[in-house]
């Protein structure tokens, strides 16, 4: 996997690019806007990193000028600017995704992964949060040295439903309509009855309740 | 004296009807005095001329034979004024005056038995001498009368003049202390130019030097605020390199020891990057532009923030929480009730005890939602509540690293909203706990338009 780091910060660069090299990927580093544009077109890169506050050109610029080119390549912004606008700006000017400074490298390593995954559009990922793993091909479930479980039809769908943003807080009202389909008749505390399946399945500690809210499996476990 | 002397200075308005009402009075008064007088002479002057056309009859007609011995009586139409004419010499009785006989030819005031009278002496061809005589007393009633009547233009028209001088006065002022009580509502946050073309142009160039300063103040505070944001925003690089780096050396071979002072250090970076995002905050939280309100479900906000809380709730153990109850949906920016429920979360969570509860809740009345976030902790005591709010303000023995802004971001967005912050203790009989409610008004369909 080839990078490009488009990065003015000396000392931000370079410890971002020893990371990716640790990561296994090699990492091509650019400091302003002008040389990141001739790197982009003579190179082939799996994605691009780049920094919005450059000297040179400008990152929405440059990042304007890669689109102009109908240039695919996968572009994550990593910048210092957080008012909403600009971040909805840079949305719209074609990056995958955004991440605000200062950020942990395991974040940063983690939306690369997105990107990357949306990008090649590999099937259905594996849905995990660190504790619960849930493989939406074989519908099996694993958490923390149990596994892989089946479960019901009703089970994974409540489970797939917490899993597709960890840290989320869903509602009762919320999950039934997850495991219910139309015109199915809701019986009272279902969703009690199965998180209560899941945790004897899974561990106490897989499901969490958020008091007056509603149910939630934890981001980072 | 004192008090008149000091209002006439303090007010321009009290000064402008003072001097007028002076002026009006002085004029009317020295005009009235001219008139009264004038017309007084002038009426004596005119009955002179009655008394010489009467002599001047009488000495060409003669008095008839039958009464020139006894003189005529001349009365007028409402007996106030008698005129007496006779021969000089002649006797005194009801019809004639006893006048002395040594009266010359001419104009003469005498008195007679104590009463005055003017009396006019005149020969005849045949050597008679006609006396016409009048009651001074008489006359003067008479030209006091006429000189009365001359007055009563001016008794109508200074009170009404006065009257008029004295609203006008207030109704030219009226804009002046219009624009005063505008000015006291406005929101230490507004600064907006005040509009000056209602105004008199008198007045106007004071306003627009006002409006000159108010624009100057405001960039003035934007230029602080945006050295905060810009500051804050330039920190960011170093701090992200340096957690950057700190990650990385965590990822490397070291001592125990060693990597227990690396999560010292990481915990400081934390730290700064925390306090970093609260000086953004606050700073935002502070600017003068409105963020766009709109119809923002309470609940939907509560969910947002205890989201991002939880892992940091259950880090510490404490049970956190939304109490039971309808929804209500309210009139703000979504970005600043965030921000106010995430504060006020986040500083209960701070302050509450292993084992302790943070309960959320919303409750409304017909117009406003009260949001309130209640912890088992310390809780203020009243002497601290205002100056909880004052940036990096810490309670004495608190011993808890937060940035010390959060009260203050929460308060900087209540001013800017119009909303209202009030602290108290969760549980009153024994001062346990902080309940903070933070009231605002609800949607309703009217705010949209």
């Amino acid at each position: 996997m080839r990078v490009l780091l488009v990065e003015d910060d000396i000392m931000i660069g370079e410890v971002i690019a020893d990371a990716l090299r640790d990561a296994s990927y090699a990492v091509d580093w650019v400091k302003d806007g002008l040389k990141a544009l001739v790197a982009v077109h003579t190179q082939r890169y799996d994605i691009m990193l780049l920094d919005l506050g450059l000297p040179g050109k400008d990152g929405q610029a440059v990042l304007a000028a890669i689109r102009a080119t109908n240039n695919p390549v996968p572009v994550l912004i990593v910048t210092a600017r957080d008012a909403l606008d600009q971040r909805l700006q840079g949305l719209d000017a074609g990056a995958d995704d955004y991440i605000l400074k200062p950020f942990d490298m395991l974040e940063l390593l983690a939306r690369m992964r997105a990107v990357l995954r949306r990008k090649q559009g590999n099937g259905v990922p594996v849905m995990s949060n660190g504790t619960v793993t849930l493989d939406p091909a074989t519908r099996e479930a694993t958490a923390m040295e149990r596994g892989p479980i089946r479960l019901t039809h009703r089970e994974y769908a409540l489970l797939h439903a917490l899993l597709v943003r960890p840290g989320a807080i869903l509602s009762r009202s919320e999950l039934e309509d997850r495991i219910y389909g139309w015109g199915e008749e809701v019986e009272s505390n279902a969703v009690e009855y199965i998180i209560h399946a899941l945790r004897k399945k899974l561990g106490s500690e897989t499901i969490e309740n958020v008091r007056g809210l509603g149910w939630m499996v934890s981001k980072n476990a | 004296m004192d008090g008149l002397k000091e209002r006439l200075n303090a007010s321009v308005q009290f000064k402008l009807s003072f001097v007028l009402f002076l002026a009006v009075s002085v004029v009317a008064i020295a005009a009235g005095t001219f008139s009264f007088i004038s017309a007084f002479v002038e009426a004596h002057e005119l009955q002179d001329d009655v008394l010489y056309q009467i002599a001047a009859l009488a000495t060409k007609q003669g008095i008839p034979q039958a009464v020139s011995q006894n003189g005529v009586r001349l009365d007028d139409s409402d007996n106030d004024s008698t005129i007496f004419v006779q021969y000089l010499p002649g006797r005194a009785n009801h019809n004639a005056v006893a006048l002395p006989d040594y009266l010359s030819d001419g104009l003469h005031t005498v008195k007679v038995h104590g009463e005055a009278y003017r009396v006019l002496v005149k020969a005849t061809k045949s050597g008679q001498r006609i006396a016409v005589a009048q009651l001074t007393e008489d006359r003067d009633d008479m030209a006091y009368d006429s000189a009365m009547r001359t007055l009563t233009p001016f008794f109508i028209l200074v009170p009404v003049l006065l009257i008029i001088l004295i609203s006008l006065i207030r109704k030219m002022f009226r804009p002046i202390i219009d624009l005063a009580t505008q000015i006291d509502g406005r929101s230490e946050q507004d600064m907006q130019p005040i509009p000056s073309h209602e105004l008199p142009s008198e007045v106007r160039p004071f306003v627009r030097a006002l409006n000159r300063l108010l624009e100057r103040v405001a960039k003035s505070i934007s230029t602080q605020q945006r050295f905060v944001a810009d500051a804050a925003h330039e920190l960011r690089s170093p701090l992200t390199a340096l957690s950057l780096q700190a990650e990385r050396l965590g990822q490397a071979e070291m001592s125990d020891e060693a990597r227990t002072r690396l999560e010292v250090v990481q915990l400081g970076i934390e730290r700064g990057r925390n306090l970093l995002n609260q000086l953004l905050s606050l700073s935002k939280a502070q600017s003068a532009q409105m963020q766009a309100a709109s119809a923002v479900s309470v609940k939907a906000v509560f969910r947002q923030v205890l989201e991002d809380l939880i892992p940091q709730a259950n880090a510490k153990g404490v049970d956190v929480g939304v109490l039971e109850g309808p929804d209500a949906t309210v009139w703000i920016s979504e970005l600043d009730i965030t921000a106010v429920v995430k504060n006020l979360t986040d500083n209960a969570i701070r302050y509450t005890p292993a084992g302790g509860r943070v309960d959320l809740s919303v409750a409304t009345d017909a117009r406003r939602a009260m949001l309130t976030v209640s912890d088992t902790g310390p809780g203020i005591p009243p002497s601290e509540q205002n100056r909880v709010f004052d940036p990096f303000y810490r309670i004495l023995g608190s011993n808890q690293v937060g940035s010390g802004l959060g009260l203050s971001i929460v308060r900087a967005i209540a001013d800017r909203t119009g909303a209202r912050v009030e602290l108290d203790f969760t549980d009153k009989a024994t001062h346990i706990g902080l309940t903070v409610t933070f009231t605002l008004p609800l949607y309703n369909s009217s705010l949209a338009n």
